[in-house]
């Protein structure tokens, strides 16, 4: 195995963790420590993918990690998409959100997951999981008590899996029981362990019936950290750096009924949002049904249908970071939380927050013109070719949120012009460049999606399950 | 490439590029002044006017019955290919003509027309994507690419129709005319799958793909599903009187000419398929007659002009349906051109009606017989009572969708969020809410 040029990765999550401390023990330059931290973590990330792209289909390993980190095509994304999407909330966060407390944890939780990302080691994996999810089971980012059960369900799912997994290695003789790369194939832990981590991703991506953890979260909890923490997209990462490679047997069984039941949750959170009316639950619930649309994807066990499911998943952490924070810098400007029950008419003054909210949502629903829909084509061929029944429950639900967040537009920013609004601003310079660069990525990179095709085909073709 | 390939292309891309220089300007803090989007509107439009009639000709003197430009994958998966190959044809030159000259005069129009609306960077922008939206449906070579203009088409719609956004009709109306259009679209993201599915293609530049006729049953449905919700055909016709709250000259492009006839187009472009079905093409013919009839009757009691023109255009668009359903080509082509140049010549005129009207009347001395009475006088009076309550309630069909499927949609997302209350998320309520909790609890103290 090749090895990367440096401790790069080592060093994506050092520089976040040291950011940490200082934004702690400095609450008047938090937010520079913060984007200091989530930039030098980008970089470092950037030049991970870099070397990973030059490799082609290789795995590298890092120099002087004891094997303990890796990188390959699918987790280079990933390490440097959940870097750039921090530095660009803690850019976009409002004031009040920037405190040392909240941009401490931010980087911590930054540090823990690309950590998880990066691990080639199962307890590496594990103790980088459970920290990231720490901030929401004991503080400071508590939401109401469903996302703390549902977490620690997860977390003590993953513990138990694990365990199983590291038990039945050792017994088989296996030299390295800890490393996920060596585990392929070899089904440790058989049945249970492959139940287990079911659980954990069901947990983790708000699977039904485990769902409402997540419109909970999103509701009650700090919107931009909530925000980030669902686009880990830990669940989709599981599933295709342990699940498929290591239980090929019992995942090739078991994916028909799991992917029925992902497209079953796309449906549900769908029909959920139609009605809703509070701002936060319907975008909750929005990204619910997308996910699950990734999970379907990566359950087709099709080329077309991973490709799309690892290319949406980065089209849903873009546009909801692009969503979450306009919902949040509106929320912040006009000091209430939004319902639909009325038309509010804000576009009026905040124009061009409005237009970043339909661009960002109309990615997240496959607006021809931006990567989510060449993401959203890959899904639905691949799902209705393995599902031809219920594959057409995917455009159904896309269709449905599509609808969904209109209506949430349409109420937010359009309608009869309140009175009585003063010193209310559009887009600062700092938020409009910030956005502009995501509405650019989403539109740029629809236009000529065969660069993020290709990259993600060779995440999937990695995939051992791919027909 | 040659240089009609490249005149096909530039003719295609540049309202696109227009609309992405002037957005992103706009996005970053730039508000273009009315002149320099008029006038760059103007020049575009014209060239690419000049542009498609000299390829007319040119492959008219070579005798070329179409040019294709090849553009490669636009993303390739395994064995699964989203071609982008644009396709000017005998079909495709008539609307893309029509596209350019009527897209250029209507910005001609509303350079006038919204002259310092607070909107009018935002309707050039709109009505540039749009015409990007409209020349990709025209001139695309596969049905995937259709899906991308068609989308583009059905959003700047929705967004034109909510231009008056501080209305609140403009804005119901704009949400309920997006529900239907993304309904409708699920037909042609299907039929576009199943395309690929029997017949390992969508493209259609090296003749229709050949399917059996069982599968051109299927996909002749969903495309005729995806055609009458963009055509506002039987039974999706009651977004259509919603739509004309957008301003006057996108109406006239929108639902007048362009937006209107694109499931028309649609059906011509798929009319091998169709004459592969007798059940699909007789579903056409069929939907065509019903929305003639539908359009003729309610457009009676219409009290508005632009809602008079909508259902004048909707009975039009009907026998447009039906003359494809018979399959003739030429006949629905021309039917097509000639009302939409006449309706969008309406459309505009309308915000004159009356004053055009008193012109007419003067001109005839006051002699201007009325019309339009006959086709009432044929039913017995009972028949007359019945026929004007169905017109005054649009056909009853808004009442069928909002009762039918409206309804109980709502209706079950509020039961699945009862149910999440309940408990059926992850953990249930609260354990303290539970009443087995309450019960233990009263146990124990």
């Amino acid at each position: 195995m090749a090895d990367l040029s440096f401790p790069l990765i080592t060093a994506a999550i050092g520089i976040p963790a040291v950011a940490a401390v200082a934004a702690f023990t400095n609450n008047a330059c938090a937010r520079l420590a913060g984007v200091a931290g989530a930039a030098g973590a980008s970089l470092c990330a950037l030049e991970v993918f870099r070397e990973v792209s030059a490799a082609g289909s290789a795995r590298l390993a890092e120099p002087w990690s004891l094997g303990l980190f890796t990188a390959d095509n699918l987790n280079a994304t990933f390490l440097l998409l959940y870097s750039l999407l921090t530095l660009a909330i803690l850019i976009l966060a409002p004031r009040r959100d920037t405190s040392a407390k909240i941009t401490g944890t931010t980087l911590l939780v930054l540090s823990a997951t690309l950590t998880a990302y990066g691990a080639d080691n199962l307890i590496v994996l594990a103790a980088a999981w459970i920290l990231s999810a720490l901030p929401f089971i004991a503080g400071p980012f508590i939401g109401s008590w469903r996302p703390r059960a549902g977490l620690a369900a997860s977390c003590i799912a993953l513990v138990g899996a694990i365990a199983l997994i590291v038990n039945a290695a050792q017994a088989g003789g296996d030299t390295q029981p800890f490393s996920i790369a060596s585990l392929a194939g070899h089904n440790y832990g058989g049945q249970a362990a492959f139940a287990l981590l079911i659980v954990v991703i069901a947990c983790r991506k708000g699977i039904f019936p485990a769902h409402a953890w997540l419109e909970d979260a999103a509701e009650a909890g700090p919107v931009l950290p909530v925000c980030l923490f669902i686009n880990g997209h830990f669940g989709a990462f599981l599933l295709a750096r342990v699940v498929i490679p290591d239980f090929p047997l019992s995942a090739q069984g078991t994916f028909p009924i799991l992917s029925d039941l992902a497209l079953f949750t796309a449906v549900y959170a769908a029909i959920r949002a139609v009605a809703e009316t509070r701002a936060r639950r319907i975008l909750a619930l929005l990204v619910l049904s997308q996910s699950a649309c990734i999970l379907a994807g990566l359950e087709s066990a099709t080329q077309e249908g991973v490709t799309g499911a690892l290319v949406h998943c980065v089209v849903v952490a873009v546009a909801t970071t692009g969503l979450f924070s306009v919902l949040r810098l509106m929320e912040v400007r006009f000091n209430r939380s939004f319902t639909t029950e009325h038309y509010l008419g804000l576009s009026e003054y905040t124009p061009r927050l409005a237009v970043f909210f339909v661009v960002c949502g109309l990615a997240l629903v496959g607006l021809p013109g931006t990567l989510g829909f060449c993401s959203e084509d890959l899904l639905i061929h691949g799902t209705l070719i393995s599902h031809p029944q219920v594959g057409l429950l995917l455009p159904v639900a896309t269709a449905m949120n599509a609808v969904s967040l209109f209506r949430l537009f349409s109420r937010m920013f359009t309608g009869t012009q309140r009175t009585g609004i003063q010193g209310v601003t559009d887009a600062v310079p700092r938020e409009r460049w910030v956005l502009a660069a995501i509405v650019f990525f989403i539109v740029a990179a629809g236009m000529m999606p065969n660069v993020a095709v290709a990259l993600r085909a060779n995440a999937a073709h990695e995939i051992s399950l791919v027909r | 490439m040659t240089p009609l390939q490249l005149i096909l292309l530039g003719v295609v891309l540049a309202p696109g590029a227009v609309f992405a220089l002037f957005s992103l300007l706009w996005l970053l803090g730039w508000d273009a002044p009315e002149r320099a989007l008029t006038r760059t509107t103007a020049i575009v439009y014209s060239v690419a006017t000049a542009a498609v009639a000299w390829m007319a000709w040119a492959m008219h003197m070579a005798g070329l019955e179409s040019i294709a430009v090849p553009l490669g994958d636009w993303f390739t998966v395994h064995d699964y290919h989203f071609p982008l190959v644009l396709l000017a044809d005998r079909l495709s030159l008539p609307f893309l003509a029509l596209t350019v000259i009527l897209v250029g005069l209507i910005g001609q129009f509303s350079a006038t027309y919204l002259h310092r609306d607070p909107g009018f960077a935002r309707f050039y922008i709109l009505l540039h994507l749009f015409a990007f939206g409209a020349l990709l449906i025209f001139s695309a070579g596969s049905f995937d690419l259709i899906i991308g203009g068609w989308e583009m088409v059905g959003l700047t719609s929705v967004l034109l129709i909510s231009f008056f956004h501080y209305r609140l009709g403009p804005v119901e109306g704009a949400l309920h005319v997006f529900t239907i259009y993304r309904a409708c679209d699920i037909g042609l993201i299907t039929a576009a799958f199943a395309l690929h599915h029997y017949a390992h293609t969508a493209s259609f530049v090296n003749g229709m793909p050949q399917v059996s006729s069982g599968d051109a049953t299927v996909i002749g449905l969903l495309l005729l599903l995806s055609a009458a919700g963009k055509s506002a055909q039987v039974p999706f016709s009651g977004w259509l009187p919603r739509a004309m709250e957008g301003p006057t000259p996108s109406s006239a492009i929108f639902y007048g000419a362009i937006s209107v006839h694109a499931g028309a187009y649609l059906l011509l472009r798929a009319q091998p398929i169709l004459a592969e079905s007798s059940i699909a093409s007789g579903a056409v013919v069929l939907v065509g007659l019903m929305t003639a009839l539908h359009g003729t009757i309610v457009g009676r009691t219409s009290a508005d002009a632009k809602t008079s023109l909508a259902y004048a255009a909707l009975a039009q668009v009907g026998v447009v349906f039906m003359e494809i359903g018979f399959g003739w080509t030429w006949v629905p082509v021309m039917h097509i051109i000639g009302h939409a140049m006449v309706r969008t010549l309406q459309f505009l005129r309308a915000p004159s009606m009356l004053r055009d009207y008193h012109q007419v009347h003067a001109a005839a001395g006051g002699q201007v017989e009325k019309t339009g009475k006959h086709l009432e006088s044929m039913f017995p009076p009972g028949v007359q009572l019945w026929l004007y309550r169905l017109a005054m309630d649009r056909g009853h069909l808004d009442t069928i969708l909002e009762r039918g499927f409206v309804q109980p949609l709502l209706a079950l997302s509020g039961l699945l969020a009862r149910l999440d209350r309940m408990g059926l998320g992850a953990g249930g309520p609260r354990p303290e809410q539970t009443r087995s909790h309450r019960w233990l609890i009263s146990r124990f103290r």
